[in-house]
């Protein structure tokens, strides 16, 4: 049954797919193979081979599920793919574990406070997986018999007949199933699934059986036989759920209407506590399992003191998820102090951590980035622009020569190629300006900018690090 | 070796639970409520000291949960229909189990069709009796608690079954082994104390 499901997620999702490109979205997993070994391109992966494989281990860590309140740091120059293994790590951790991805800026809000905007994201990367056993009734419809009254008011009767290879039962209905047998347009030759608890109907084929009922049928139609054994069935379903969710349901002056609306304000920590003890209490009686996901945390270097002094102590708890950090700053300002630390993270949190670097890319292998990005935009490229690409990639930046497909591409659709070609290149190139040549530019006409009186090019110097910060 | 551990199991859940027991109607009613928070319910015939109820309440992650009947009549529902939306229909069959000195029975009422059609079969494999019908109507697996608490499996030759009045009643004659566990179990509740219905009348005059 799970099998039949998941195939139409899959395919609804492929008729609903939204067209956009993200910066990643060519990733789809580590590229590693059962070993563990990298491959040189996969999965939407070129080259960083070490980082990935040390990534892969982290990985395997995660998925036994043991280890908790581990922190990773992958370091390494902007364009290097820090983003891009964090994301691959996402993928290849499937659905099972939680993964929360957040920046480390997002954590400044004015309506709670850094602690606890850090608090909520780690709940949210723990999930908790709770076994219910519910009754089902599967089988197949024989017949579904509504009586309404002849005033056309009241109350409706009905009747539905299932059966299995075995055996046949008669059901009378409510009122309420009537109306959502209806809705779901139930008729005899169906094979549905009833849930006892919540009265849910789902269609989950017509019967083999039923197969030569219409000369046609649509595209959709799916044949399944019928179910054996017993109409009503015990099942053991199983979600998850993650503690953030817990949280906000729980806590009283919230309600889990604001799961919906995103307005979860803070969260006493009494009420973070007794859902602790609750849910340790589930663990015991075998009802409920932790499943300690990730924590990705991108530009760690904007977390200040205060956090990184809570992410030491928040670690150290034994429900703590991985927690994956990413920056590209070197020895470095920490944030709300005066102290310089590499990466800008204190040294005590650095000595906690397992740091992953990552390496800038090679000719080679910017080339086959710059490809696998072409293909993902649907552009089409000669062999000549892509060298062209790749040199301006290595001697600008990756991220540039990335900016200049999409433009490249829509100049040569202009006029009407299906190809884009060194031409192409070279005009965007023109246009469109990196970040050299327009540090150059400014440099040159300095003057004639406005309130620059007095300046002596010292304005120009100032490193953009220190603007951000 | 086996079997004597898992009827100490039984008998040491038995045990270690905390039990009332009451005098109500002629019939003795003992509530247990284990150690892992369940909650159970006997009711036995003080004449004949045979069980004649036994009701579980499961602690569920919801708070309300109902008695699930093992033995014994089941809860009378009402609103059943409103409320969940589809319920067998009273004219469908239904089974009840009791329990007697020497067996343990099943009768299934409102099944119609002739003798000739039934099959009762001890299935190994699933640790359970199986019934069907060679037309295809009614199918059913029934578990045996008393067996597995003794961890023994059904066994064909203790099961006989006939069918008069429209009902299909099963026997499975008890093992010994069973009857062992039962009469040890009964002496544990001799040790409980009874508490006389009147004794907790509220005097309203």
């Amino acid at each position: 049954m799970a099998g039949i499901s998941n195939a139409q997620v899959h395919e609804v999702r492929e008729i609903t797919r939204i067209e956009r490109i993200g910066a990643h979205s060519h990733i789809r997993g580590l590229g590693l193979d059962d070993s563990l070994e990298p491959r040189k391109i996969s999965q939407g992966m070129v080259g960083q081979l070490q980082a990935r494989r040390a990534a892969g281990v982290v990985l395997g860590i995660i998925r036994e599920g043991k280890i908790a309140g581990r922190a990773v740091l992958l370091a390494g120059q902007p364009g290097t793919g820090k983003t891009a293994i964090a994301m691959g790590m996402s993928q290849a951790l499937g659905t099972e574990a939680p993964f929360v991805c957040m920046a480390g800026s997002e954590i400044y809000s004015l309506e709670m406070s850094k602690t606890e905007a850090l608090t909520q994201a780690i709940r949210k990367s723990i999930g908790v997986r709770i076994k219910e056993e519910t009754e089902i009734i599967e089988g197949e419809v024989v017949e579904v018999q509504v009586d309404r009254p002849a005033t056309g008011v009241g109350v409706k009767i009905g009747k539905l007949t299932l059966k299995t290879t075995e055996m046949e039962t008669i059901y009378d209905l409510g009122n309420k199933m009537i109306e959502s047998l209806m809705k779901e347009k139930v008729q005899a030759g169906d094979v549905i699934t009833i849930d006892k608890a919540t009265g849910k109907i789902s269609r989950l084929g017509r019967s083999f059986t039923r197969a030569r009922d219409y000369d046609a049928t649509g595209p959709q139609t799916r044949f399944v036989q019928c179910p054996e054994g017993e109409l009503q069935k015990r099942k053991e379903v199983v979600h998850t759920v993650s503690l953030h969710e817990i949280d906000v349901i729980n806590s009283r002056t919230h309600g889990f209407l604001a799961l919906f609306s995103g307005d979860t304000g803070e969260i006493k920590s009494e009420v973070r506590d007794q859902i602790n003890a609750k849910v340790s209490e589930w663990r015991e009686e075998g009802k409920a399992e932790i499943v300690p996901g990730v924590l990705f945390i991108d530009e760690v270097h904007m977390l200040d003191i205060e956090c990184f002094s809570f992410l030491n102590r928040a670690l150290e708890d034994e429900m703590a998820p991985v927690v994956i950090t990413a920056t590209n700053r070197g020895i470095t300002r920490i944030r709300g102090t005066s102290y310089s630390s590499p990466h800008g993270i204190p040294l005590d949190l650095l000595d906690r951590m397992i740091i992953i670097p990552t390496i800038p890319y090679t000719e080679q292998e910017l080339k086959e980035i710059l490809k696998i990005r072409c293909q993902e935009e649907d552009c089409e490229i000669s062999d000549d622009a892509l060298i062209i690409l790749t040199r301006i990639a290595s001697e600008t930046s990756l991220r540039y020569a990335i900016q200049l497909i999409t433009t490249a591409s829509l100049v040569s659709r202009r006029r009407k190629s299906t190809e884009v070609s060194t031409e192409d290149i070279k005009r965007v190139y023109y246009l469109f300006l990196d970040e050299h040549r327009s540090t150059q530019f400014l440099k040159d006409y300095q003057d004639e900018y406005l309130y620059d009186q007095g300046a002596n090019g010292q304005v120009t110097e100032t490193p953009e690090m220190e603007v951000c910060q | 070796m086996c079997d004597s551990k898992h009827q100490t199991d039984w008998l040491t859940l038995v045990q270690n639970a905390e039990k009332t027991a009451l005098l109500k109607n002629g019939i003795m009613k003992v509530h247990y409520k284990m150690p892992n928070g369940q909650e159970m319910v006997e009711e036995y015939s003080p004449e004949t000291n045979v069980l004649l109820r036994r009701a579980w309440r499961k602690q569920g992650l919801k708070e309300e949960s109902h008695w699930e009947v093992e033995l014994g009549d089941a809860e009378p529902q009402f609103q059943k229909l409103e409320t969940i939306g589809i319920v067998e229909s009273n004219s469908s069959p239904y089974v009840t189990k009791r329990l007697t000195k020497s067996n343990i029975e099943w009768r299934i009422r409102n099944l119609p069709y002739d003798e000739n059609v039934y099959r009762v079969t001890a299935n190994q494999e699933d640790d359970c009796i199986v019934i069907s019908t060679t037309n295809k109507k009614y199918y059913k697996k029934l578990e045996v608690p008393e067996l597995q608490r003794v961890n023994l499996r059904p066994c064909q030759s203790n099961i006989k079954f006939t069918h008069k009045f429209k009902t299909l009643i099963i026997t499975y004659e008890k093992p010994k082994e069973v009857l062992e566990l039962e009469a040890a179990v009964l002496k544990e509740l001799k040790s409980v104390k009874t508490v006389k219905d009147t004794d907790l009348d509220c005097k309203t005059s």
